[in-house]
C-alpha cells in the first residue's frame, strides 16, 4: 500500500528535480549542436544554456525561471494500490505542487483566466494538469512531473483540421510551416523538441503532439517506419531554414522533431503541433511494490512511440 | 566573446553607436514589468511612481523571488517573451520616454519606430540565463504592486552590475536582427517544400468560403 503522503512526496521530488536538472538526452543534443554552429551567437546561447543548467543543478537557481505549466503524467501498473484509492494522486498533485511552489522550485504562474488573478500557489480549476494511464504490467507507479514552459507552449502550440486530399503533403506543409513561425526570434526556445499528432479526434491529436514531445527521450528512431522517415525529412527540412539556436542565425532550430499517430475519421486528416523547448524539463519517479523509489531523467519506455 | 558594457541610464551617444547584433551587459538601474505593467500603464494610466528619467531601463521578466529573512533573494530572473506586448509597446515606451528594454525574442514594428522617435535600443537575452544574470542584481531596491499583482506580475526596481550578456536586436534607428533573417527564411521556404514533395502552389483544402486566405 502507497500512502497518499508517499504519492506527494515523490511527485514533489520528481518536479523539484525537474525544475532544477537538464535531462541527460536534452544535454547531449544540445553539446551535439554547440559543436556543429558557426556563428557566435548561435554558439553563445547553447553556451549559455548549458551553463545555466550546471548553476541551477549545484543549488544556485532553475534550469530556467519560467516553471510554465505544472504538469504530471502518471501510469499505474498492476501492482500498485494506493491508500485512498487512485483519487489521492490528484490530491498529492496539489499539495505537492502548493510545496514546490512555496520552495521557490515553481514560479507562481497560474491565474485566472478571466480576472488573471494569481493565488499564488499554482493551484485552479485544471492545474496542476495530471494525466493517468493503467496498464496491465507490473511497472509500479510511474510519474513524470513537466513543468511545461510558456514559450514552447504559448507560441509552439498549432492545430488545423485537414482532408484525405490534402495527403501526406499537406502534413508537411503544416509542420514546415509551424517551424518556421514558432521559431522566429526564438519564441519557443530552439532548438525545440517538436511533436507532432497525426490522426485521433482533435484533443487526441493534440495529447499525441504533447507526449510525443515531452514523453520521448531525444534521439530515439519511431517504431513505426513510415512515421520514422516522415520525422527524418521534416527535422532535415528545418534544418535548411537557417534558424538556429533561440532563433538566430544558425542550423539547429529543432533538436528532436518526434511523431505519434492515431487512427481517424475516414473523412478526416487532423494534425497537431506542440513544442518543447530546449531544456527539455521533464524528471521522473517509479516507485514500485516494495516501496524502493527511483527519480531518473530518462523518460525511455513510459511510452511506446 | 567581447561584451561592451553600457552604463544605465543609456546616453544617446551609446544609443546611437549601438550595432544590430552587438553583445552587451547594462549598469544601473533597471525596473521590471510584464502584461499587467503594459495594460494598466496604458489602459488605466496605472503604473509604478518611480523616476522613469533616471530609472529608464525596462527589463521584461517575471522573477522567481522568495523572501529570507524580510529580505528578498533573487532565486532565478529569466528574460520573458518581449514580442507579446507589441500591442502596448509603443505607447509605453512613448509614455515613459524608455530607451532601453531588455527581454526575450523582440518587438514589432510599431516598438520599433517608437524606440527609433525616443533613440532607444531593444536588448535580446542569450541562452537560458536566470541563473547567471541573478548574480549580477545587487540589489533589490522596491518593489510595486505586489498584493495586487503577485510576485511575477509585480514591479521590481533593482541595480545591476555588468548584467548581461544580451545581444542589439532592434538598434536606435528602428532596424531588427530578427527581420532579416525571417526574410531569408521565407525566401528559402518554397524550395524547402519543394524538396519535401508538396506541389508549386498547393494550398490546403478551404472550407470556410472565400474569406479565408484572403
Amino acid at each position: 500500500m502507497i500512502t497518499q503522503n508517499v504519492v506527494e512526496n515523490i511527485m514533489f521530488e520528481a518536479m523539484r528535480l525537474a525544475a532544477t536538472q537538464m535531462p541527460p538526452d536534452v544535454r547531449s543534443a544540445l553539446e551535439s549542436a554547440v559543436d556543429e554552429e558557426s556563428e557566435e551567437i548561435a554558439k553563445a546561447h547553447l553556451v549559455s544554456c548549458l551553463k545555466n543548467a550546471e548553476l541551477s543543478e549545484s543549488g544556485k537557481g532553475l534550469v530556467c525561471g519560467d516553471t510554465g505549466f505544472p504538469l504530471y503524467f502518471v501510469k499505474i501498473g498492476t501492482n500498485v494500490n494506493i491508500e485512498g484509492g487512485v483519487p489521492a494522486i490528484y490530491r498529492a498533485a496539489q499539495a505537492a505542487t502548493r510545496r514546490a511552489t512555496a520552495e521557490a522550485y515553481l514560479r507562481p504562474t497560474m491565474v485566472d483566466p478571466i480576472s488573471r488573478a494569481n493565488p499564488g500557489d499554482n493551484i485552479g480549476p485544471g492545474m496542476p494538469k495530471v494525466e493517468i494511464i493503467f496498464t496491465d504490467t507490473p511497472c509500479g507507479l510511474d510519474i513524470i512531473a513537466a513543468p511545461k514552459g510558456g514559450g514552447s507552449e504559448i507560441f509552439g502550440t498549432f492545430y488545423r483540421m485537414l482532408f484525405p486530399s490534402d495527403g501526406l503533403a499537406g502534413i508537411k506543409k503544416f509542420v514546415i510551416e509551424c517551424i518556421k513561425d514558432s521559431c522566429y526570434a526564438g519564441k519557443i526556445c530552439p532548438p525545440a523538441i517538436v511533436g507532432v499528432g497525426i490522426g485521433g479526434t482533435a484533443d487526441l491529436c493534440m495529447k499525441l503532439a504533447k507526449e510525443a514531445a515531452l514523453l520521448r527521450p531525444v534521439g530515439t528512431v519511431n517504431s513505426d517506419p513510415r512515421m520514422a522517415e516522415l520525422e527524418r525529412e521534416l527535422h532535415d527540412a528545418a534544418r535548411q531554414l537557417g534558424i538556429g539556436p533561440m532563433g538566430s542565425r544558425g542550423i539547429n532550430c529543432v533538436m528532436g522533431l518526434h511523431i505519434a499517430g492515431a487512427v481517424t475519421h475516414t473523412a478526416a486528416l487532423p494534425v497537431a503541433f506542440n513544442a518543447q523547448c530546449l531544456i527539455g524539463r521533464r524528471w521522473r519517479s517509479i516507485i514500485d511494490e516494495s516501496g524502493e523509489v527511483i527519480f531518473s531523467g530518462d523518460v525511455s519506455g513510459w511510452k511506446e512511440f | 566573446m567581447n561584451i561592451r558594457n553600457i552604463k544605465l541610464p543609456l546616453s544617446p551617444e551609446d544609443a546611437e553607436s549601438l550595432k544590430l547584433g552587438e553583445i552587451v551587459s547594462v549598469s544601473g538601474m533597471i525596473f521590471t514589468g510584464r502584461s499587467r505593467f503594459h495594460i494598466r500603464a496604458i489602459e488605466n494610466d496605472i503604473y509604478p511612481t518611480i523616476n522613469y528619467h533616471d530609472i529608464n531601463c525596462f527589463f521584461h521578466v517575471g522573477p522567481v523571488m522568495k523572501k529570507e529573512n524580510d529580505d528578498w533573494e533573487v532565486v532565478s530572473i529569466e528574460p520573458t517573451s518581449s514580442i507579446r506586448f507589441e500591442r502596448y509597446g509603443a505607447d509605453v515606451v512613448r509614455k515613459f520616454k524608455l530607451r532601453t528594454l531588455i527581454g526575450k525574442t523582440t518587438m514589432g514594428p510599431r516598438t520599433a519606430a517608437a524606440l527609433k522617435e525616443v533613440g532607444g535600443v531593444y536588448l535580446s537575452k542569450i541562452g537560458v540565463c536566470g541563473n547567471q544574470l541573478k548574480a549580477q542584481v545587487s540589489k533589490v531596491h522596491e518593489v510595486y504592486f505586489l498584493d495586487e499583482l503577485g510576485k511575477t506580475e509585480a514591479t521590481w526596481v533593482m541595480e545591476v552590475e555588468n548584467f548581461g550578456p544580451f545581444f542589439v536586436a532592434i538598434d536606435a534607428h528602428g532596424n531588427n536582427y530578427f527581420e532579416n533573417l525571417d526574410q531569408s527564411a521565407s525566401n528559402k521556404l518554397p524550395e524547402i517544400e519543394a524538396a519535401l514533395g508538396i506541389p508549386a502552389g498547393y494550398d490546403f483544402t478551404i472550407v470556410n468560403g472565400s474569406t479565408e486566405n484572403a
